[in-house]
């Protein structure tokens, strides 16, 4: 891919949402009338990128990222990770072997028993991965995607691993990974921001924080932006009641006319900044609304998408939206699915929360892949942890809970440079640890940023004299997940 | 060989460049180098992540950041530097090298130094290779102003310092503002509002020679100066009305709001402002208003989460506590020692440890789930406390009436029953006191140990409480406890504690402090711009006796701060963060006061009311807090108030920190999950969304509007007090045609549809105002609109 594409496309992002002090105002200005004008001669100027990257650093596979976020950590060894010996002894405590000196959450104190699933499991695709039959959408696709058994985390519990698997750091303050692309590599699109958050399910799991799309210590500039299915899409973002879309741009007009005279007077380049984002704000009114109307796409998509896709809110609306998203080049689009956290009567939940997400995350694969925008963009779906193959609650198969677990959990990745139709990285016989290729969370960034041309070690932000990382001080790139 | 180079220091910035030319020419072309303005940098960024304070690192063996080991040979080899002979210096046959296997910094490191700062470092040692200690770490030095050209400039010494650096750049400082800009600018920046139009007026008129000490004075004495200063402080004590972690409950900690407002207001020492904060509760016989000071390091977010182990949330709390203080008094990073040996300054993981063991003798249930977790105590609000006095007194003296009182016996039991009815109006108000949580020592001191790479579960070597060698150290005479830290902090002999503060609110009035990195004094933050004038302030602030008050007066009466900030490309093309003050300051307005005067402008605001008091809930769309909470977690809707509390100031709406206010978020509102030292400014399209169309701004548009048509029937009048309000100036001739133009298309429009403009001035709460006619009011609506979205009206300049 071409880096200077890239470079425009992140000078572009410049302009849409700027960071205060950059002194190249006056050019944005005269870009209000000649929108080539500001890239061409920012993309030469030494001076005018302070932020992000000068250049990739390798060759990119991928230009944006579809983040689908599994809330509350579900299942793996119910959906993706197959154990008959943990069947068999079910009922039966764990060997201390195991989990002697290992982090519980909630069974702290409680038997350790053996739980095995009550869910058949059979083999797909080429190397006849194993999918477990709550999820037969995602089974179909097995060809597509790699399954990733051997996920890794660092905190037990779920605030702290969800600010872990999207900021690098159990501790709140840092970047996620949205405002770290947003920062390195800009957005592909004029009219929306680099980074932008969906949010489906009942709220029945854990609260969600808008810390998990922060911006942290980078400028808020690149924190994520919430499209919202109810109410404006993005908040404010419609006239108030009694004013017309042209009565709006009368007062902008008027707006800009007062702040041109301030720019001449004054001469700092913030005041031709606001000028432009006010202009942007005006496209984005157009623009939003339009890219949340899901309603005129055809119906073959909705036949592929399933029934659910009409319903705003939806995960299979937001995942249409999600390639809408895509296709309007917007860099890290990120999805959080709540309800996963099944401490108690797992059974009874698993089944319609794997219902809610199964066909969706299947259709946009296949949806993707059918526009040609599979090959570069990446789909990742993972939860911040995965559960315990212990039971939480009655050692009975049709109510049994599972407990929070960091040592070994699955999730799948798919497009973008990632491989195709493979499994990575396998657990025990019991499902507890990894025994091989351990993917761990700093692994995957490390793994995520390199697909998209970024060394992780180079992408830093000096904040407090230190130069910070996504990955902090660790992480390395998996070739065992790279196509 | 080019033994001087401009760029030596140049390392962050585009605005750096312009300073270290001034750095440059400091040092003369002929003076000998100084450590730590050229080389301690330097060798900071390049080599000490391997060859400095982290033991653990050291490669080689070799430490850098020491002149006696940087001198030692090693048994097999040269010596790394030896002073006047670099020559023999293995450090620059290293740096010089061309063997990717030998040279210095290693590629791998991504690291790497240009030909000027090899050859910096090869004359550094050639000059002798001394060293000397981090200039922050050294007690601040009051130097004479120094002496000026323009002698009619300096209005007193601040100016000196800063002229004499414009001096030096060939730079000229910029003429005075006008008179409506400087009190607007003086309003900002001690209360956070916009002056009225009397004020600018009576500004304006006033021709003596003092007449912006007189304004400095009044502003000085206002109960919003309070408010104002509690904006910059919030961040940095994260204080929030919400738990952070986990399902975010509801706690309630407004007493401590009330309590800073109410110590700047009332110009409490900053001394004896941190020692109650840190330690109130330690202090002998101990106040209310202390204890409620020490409600500082309760502020910390806290988790309930289920299934989360109390032992590692025990501990995350007392990392907040040593980072939170750390950057607050010391501006110093202490956290990357938290697991190991930091990189740069010397502060060992054993001294990070030191620090946590002050920190972790709270009596608290870490994992409690409580809009009260102890300790806490009930923190009257002073009217509270009078009243409370009242009723305890009157049920005392009707107890011994009673008492007293042996016959008859119907008197003795009506006497009884009045007194039990005063006892249980007693209760009942001390009931329905405010609860605040405090700190508190356990009786018995918890061992604290060394937690390796800073897992709770790996205790290492015991640790006695102490501070960083590097700073000093405690005095011996007395407990280590956290009074001995906060005394310890204030200290005279403290060699960043002065500075840090100074520096705070020369960030706070400037835009950027006289060292950037406000939050990291360290070896890694920016060497001050200014740094004779850092002193020169730090130990004035201190021979005041902390006098915030004072210090803030004489920043904003020096003719430094009074210069206009209109900028020409010749003076910023050079300096365009404007580090060296040739001109005024000028930057967007903190989340809190572009609402602030909004409601001002608009007269929606009560000026009149005093200070304190509950958070508030302003409007906020749709229910945000539904859409983030779960299940069984409390307070999981957003109920917006009514009335007055609508329309307080942005100091006290409520601080959720998992959703935190959208109006507040979008300008950069930091969600206080940790210690703030400064907040972005950025400029976004989400931004517009807010003022644009926000029913909290719509409505002061709708309120605005109304306000000018009443003031008078004239369109040029009513414009010109709408620019009053806002800008502090009238229109320009350009200003009022635009305007006026909008006015009547608007008006053409409203006029058609009269529906539309029903629906528009129906906005909001605030009373309609029926006697005006609604197309008009509409169009001055979208009139007003447009004024509360100019950039100047956002902006301090």
């Amino acid at each position: 891919m071409n880096a200077d594409s890239d470079l425009n496309r992140a000078m572009t992002r410049r302009l849409f949402f700027r960071r205060s002090g950059t002194g190249i105002g006056t050019m944005a200005l005269a870009s209000l009338l000649e929108p080539g004008l500001f890239i061409a001669r920012a993309a030469g100027s030494a001076n005018g990128f302070p932020d992000g990257l000068k250049a990739l650093h390798v060759p990119a596979k991928a230009k944006r990222i579809i983040f689908l976020f599994m809330s509350g950590g579900p299942s793996q060894i119910d959906l993706f990770d197959p154990k008959p010996k943990l069947q068999e002894l079910s009922g039966q405590p764990m060997p201390d072997s195991l989990t002697q000196g290992q982090r519980v959450a909630q069974l702290q104190g409680a038997p350790l028993l053996c739980m095995g699933s009550r869910y058949q499991f059979s083999r797909h695709g080429q190397e006849g991965a194993e999918f477990s039959e709550l999820l037969p959408w995602t089974a179909r696709m097995a060809g597509d995607i790699t399954l990733i058994r051997s996920l890794q985390t660092e905190a037990i519990n779920h605030d702290p691993a969800v600010t872990f698997m999207q900021s690098g750091n159990a501790q709140p303050g840092r970047p996620t990974m949205g405002a770290w692309m947003s920062y390195g590599l800009g957005s592909g699109n004029t009219d929306l921001p680099a980074f932008v958050v969906l949010v489906s399910g009942q709220g029945t799991g854990q609260n969600l924080h808008t810390r998990y799309w922060d911006s942290g210590f980078l400028p808020t500039i690149h924190q994520g932006v919430q499209f919202r299915a109810k109410g404006d899409p993005v908040l404010f973002v419609s006239n108030p009641p009694g004013m017309s879309p042209k009565m709006r741009r009368r007062i902008l007009d008027t707006i800009r006319g007062v702040n041109q005279q301030t720019l001449q007077e004054a001469g700092d380049p913030e005041i031709a900044t606001r000028i432009s984002q006010y202009e942007m704000a005006w496209r984005m009114q157009s623009s939003a609304p339009e890219l949340m109307d899901i309603a005129r796409e055809p119906d073959s998509v909705f036949d592929l998408y399933g029934p659910e896709a009409r319903t705003p809110g939806t995960f299979a609306a937001n995942c249409l939206l999600a390639r809408r998203l895509a296709e309007r080049d917007v860099r890290f689009i990120q999805l959080y699915h709540r309800d996963w956290d099944h401490h108690g009567e797992l059974p009874k939940s698993i089944g319609g929360q794997c219902q809610q997400v199964d066909r969706a995350g299947y259709a946009l694969v296949q949806d993707l892949k059918q526009r040609g925008l599979l090959d570069d963009t990446m789909v990742i779906w993972s939860g911040e942890f995965g559960r315990t193959p212990m039971s939480q609650g009655p050692n009975n198969r049709d109510t049994y809970g599972r407990d929070h677990h960091m040592k070994a959990f699955s999730g799948w990745v798919a497009g973008g440079g990632f491989k195709a139709g493979a499994v990575v990285g396998a657990t025990d016989e019991l499902g507890y640890a990894v025994t091989q290729d351990p993917v761990h969370v700093h692994d995957l960034h490390a793994t995520i940023l390199r697909l998209m041309g970024i060394d992780h070690t180079r992408l830093t932000w000096r904040f407090q004299g230190r130069d910070y990382r996504l990955t902090d001080v660790s992480g390395k790139v998996l070739p065992a997940l790279l196509a | 060989m080019t033994l001087f180079s401009i760029p030596i220091l140049l390392r962050n910035t585009v605005a750096g460049i312009v300073w270290m030319t001034g750095t440059v020419a400091l040092a003369g072309a002929g003076a000998k180098l100084d450590f730590n303005r050229d080389v301690k940098p330097l060798l900071s960024d390049s080599c000490f992540k391997c060859h400095g304070p982290d033991q653990s690192a050291g490669k080689a063996g070799l430490r850098l950041d020491l002149r006696e080991e940087a001198l030692k040979a090693p048994k097999s080899g040269k010596a790394p530097v030896v002073p006047g002979q670099p020559e023999t210096s293995e450090v620059v046959r290293r740096i010089f090298s061309s063997d990717p296997d030998e040279v210095m910094p290693p590629p791998e490191s991504n690291r790497s130094l240009s030909p000027d700062q090899r050859n910096l470092l090869q004359r550094w040692i050639a000059e002798g290779a001394d060293y000397a200690p981090h200039w922050a770490f050294v007690p601040p030095r009051k130097a004479e102003p120094p002496a000026v050209k323009r002698t009619d400039w300096p209005r007193h010494p601040i100016d000196s310092f800063i002229l004499a650096r414009l001096e030096l750049e060939g730079l000229e400082p910029s003429p005075e503002a006008g008179p409506g800009t400087l009190i607007r600018r003086l309003s900002f920046d001690l209360t956070g509002l916009p002056p009225a139009p009397d004020e600018v007026m009576a500004f304006s008129a006033d021709p003596s020679p003092d007449a912006v000490e007189k304004q400095v004075d009044r502003l000085l004495a206002s109960p919003h100066f309070g408010e104002r200063m509690a904006q910059v402080w919030l961040d940095l004590a994260r204080f929030a009305d919400s738990d952070g972690y986990h399902d975010d409950t509801t706690r309630s900690m407004w007493r401590f709001r009330d309590y800073v407002i109410n110590s700047f207001n009332t110009n409490k020492p900053y001394d004896q402002f941190t020692v109650e904060q840190l330690a109130g509760d330690l202090l002998p016989e101990a106040t209310v208003e202390q204890r409620t000071g020490s409600a500082f390091h309760r502020n910390g977010p806290t988790s309930s989460e289920g299934g989360a182990d109390a032992k590692e949330y025990a501990a995350r709390y007392a990392v907040d506590r040593v980072n939170t203080t750390s950057r607050t008094w010391l501006g110093i990073t202490m956290e990357c020692a938290e697991c190991h040996d930091h990189k740069y300054d010397p502060f060992r993981t054993r001294e990070f440890y030191q620090m946590f063991a002050f920190f972790n003798q709270v009596p608290e249930n870490p994992l409690q789930r409580d809009l009260h977790v102890a300790p806490v105590m009930p923190a009257p609000t002073p009217e509270q406390e009078k009243q409370l006095a009242a009723l305890t007194t009157r049920a005392a003296s009707l107890e011994a009436g009673w008492k007293a009182a042996a016959e008859p016996p119907e008197r003795g039991a009506a006497l009884k029953q009045e007194w039990e009815q005063a006892k249980k109006a007693l209760d009942d108000f001390s009931a329905g006191l405010p609860q605040l949580r405090i700190m508190a020592e356990v009786p018995e001191r918890r061992p604290t140990y060394v937690l390796i790479r800073g897992d709770y579960r790996m205790p290492g070597e015991e640790v006695q409480p102490g501070v960083p060698a590097s700073l000093g150290a405690l005095p011996t005479d007395r407990k280590a406890d956290r009074l001995a830290l906060a005394r310890w902090i204030v200290d005279r002999a403290n060699p960043l504690t002065a500075r840090v503060m100074v520096n705070r609110l020369w960030q706070m009035v400037f835009g950027t402090g006289l060292v950037k990195t406000s939050g990291e004094f360290g070896a890694q933050g920016d060497l001050p711009s200014h740094p004779e004038l850092l002193d020169w302030l730090a130990v004035g602030f201190m021979d005041s006796g902390w006098n915030v008050k004072q210090l803030l007066r004489l920043i904003l009466t020096s003719a430094t701060y009074r210069q206009s900030s209109h900028q020409s490309p010749g003076m910023t093309a050079g300096d365009p963060e404007n580090r060296l003050l040739a001109r005024g300051p000028r930057f967007r307005l903190p989340a809190e006061f572009i609402r602030d005067n909004a409601l001002a402008i608009s007269g929606l605001l009560d000026r009149g009311r005093p200070p304190g008091g509950p958070s508030v809930k302003p409007y906020q769309p749709g229910d945000l807090w539904r859409e983030f909470s779960f299940g069984d977690s409390p307070d999981k809707s957003y109920v917006r108030d009514k009335g007055g509390d609508l329309y307080r100031r942005g100091i006290y709406t409520f601080w959720k920190r998992s959703v935190l206010h959208p109006g507040m978020a979008v300008f950069d509102a930091p969600n206080r999950e940790v210690c703030t030292a400064r907040r972005p400014v950025t400029n976004t399209p989400l931004q517009a969304y807010v003022l644009l169309n926000d029913e909290t701004y719509v409505e002061a548009a709708r309120v605005l509007a109304g306000r000018v048509m009443k003031f008078a029937p004239a369109f040029g009048k009513r414009l010109h007090h709408a620019f009053l309000l806002a800008v502090a100036r009238p229109p320009t001739g350009q200003e009022e045609k635009l305007l006026r133009d909008l006015l009547e298309d608007a008006l053409k429009e409203y006029q058609a549809d009269r529906g539309a403009a029903e629906k528009l001035l129906a906005v909001g709460d605030a009373a309609q105002m029926a006697d005006l006619d609604p197309a008009e009011h509409a169009a001055w609506t979208c009139v007003a609109n447009a004024i509360l979205n100019f950039d100047q009206t956002l902006t301090k300049d």
